[in-house]
């Protein structure tokens, strides 16, 4: 008879704790309570039930690592602007110097164009002795050297971007490595 | 710089109800792209979530891992969260969500190895402070052990362990019970064991 009433005041043990078998079964939380004042066993099995809730709320966790709030702020992060901007570069770049490229045809083009800017100079040295007027100058070279110095602006705004974008990427990667 | 505002305000105050009103205002302007909230939301969450996760998986990297998906589900889901309702409960569903998730696709660790992790990998000092009770609650079936970490450890309140369970408040407290009694049993065997 001991053992069945300490079985069945176990499984009402945390319902008793708790206040809800006083409110859903007024007797048997009565008859929990005579049989704790009675049997010790189940009063140390009580006192394990009335403490467990405060021991687990006494749990101790490790701190999170110190990166986790940077780790998880460089996931969620939508990709830099720099590195959409580095690949649309990729385009002007690519189009111009096709275009030099095209224009220059080759060894055969780049002869052309050394012999072109020589004599474009002795025209120029003529006019400074004062014995002939300013050389014109072609349109289509005033159009290449727009194109070349387009270019180089736009290769040096582009080498600067892929710089910063290795700095952020090495400054990432420093901080994985920490931890 | 509002989300730091926010927070200056909050560590002032330290409430519990004032902590869960300002984590739905910065939730709120987090849902409008403001990163800066975001990443104080993560910080005010990262300990409660991070300690969560520990104590589920019992493995420091496999509680970083899933942090860290947490705070990243979090974010992907944002658009979703209905600003005009409370946002532990909606949050805390996403992590149970996650965490049910993680644990499907996870290959388990062996509990031997997971302690002595947890002695040894680098934790706070207090990390197994309560080993006996830490190995009983590993014990636990996961269905047991979501609710108890919910309601005791991270402090919900049962109708918000319901919600984010999808059962009803009884069917938590039932589990609770059931768990609570299972673990003290567990305790009662290992004292057991201590003694002879």
């Amino acid at each position: 008879m001991t053992a069945l009433a300490c079985a069945r005041v176990r499984v009402l043990l945390e319902a008793y704790v708790d206040g809800d078998l006083a409110l859903t079964d007024p007797e048997s939380a009565k008859a929990v309570r005579d049989h704790l004042s009675s049997c010790a066993d189940c009063r140390r099995q009580h006192d394990q039930a009335v403490s467990l809730p405060f021991r687990m709320k006494a749990l101790r966790s490790p701190a999170p690592p110190a990166f986790l709030v940077a780790n998880v702020m460089s996931s969620i992060a939508p990709p830099p602007r720099a590195s959409r901007g580095a690949w649309g570069l990729l385009v002007p770049e690519a189009l111009l110097g096709a275009f030099i490229l095209w224009y220059l045809s080759g060894l055969d083009g780049l002869s052309a164009l050394a012999s072109g800017a020589w004599s474009d100079l002795q025209g120029l040295a003529v006019w400074g002795s004062g014995s002939a007027p300013l050389p014109s100058i072609p349109a289509a070279d005033v159009l290449l050297l727009g194109a070349f110095i387009a270019l180089m602006t736009i290769a040096a705004y582009h080498l600067s971007v892929l710089a910063k974008l290795d700095q952020a990427a090495t400054t990432h990667l420093r901080q994985r490595h920490r931890a | 710089m509002h989300a730091q505002a926010a927070a200056q305000t909050l560590l002032m105050t330290g409430a519990p109800e004032s902590r869960a009103i300002a984590a739905g205002q910065l939730a709120r302007q987090a849902t409008g792209g403001d990163l800066d909230a975001f990443e104080e939301l993560v910080r005010r969450l990262q300990r409660r979530v991070y300690g969560f996760a520990y104590q589920h998986l019992r493995d420091l990297d496999e509680a970083y891992d899933l942090t860290q998906e947490i705070f990243v589900k979090l974010f992907r889901n944002l658009t979703r969260y209905d600003v005009e309702r409370p946002f532990e409960p909606w949050f805390w569903k996403l992590a149970a969500n996650t965490t049910i998730n993680y644990r499907r696709k996870r290959v388990p660790v062996p509990t031997d190895q997971s302690s002595d992790q947890a002695a040894t990998g680098g934790g706070s000092p207090g990390a197994a402070h309560d080993p006996v009770l830490v190995d009983a609650l590993a014990q636990l079936d996961p269905a047991y052990r979501l609710p108890i970490l919910l309601h005791y450890y991270a402090d919900l309140p049962l109708e918000q362990v319901a919600q984010s369970l999808n059962l009803t408040v009884p069917a938590i407290k039932s589990r609770l019970h059931r768990a609570r009694a299972m673990l003290r049993n567990s305790l009662a065997e290992s004292e057991e064991a201590g003694v002879q």
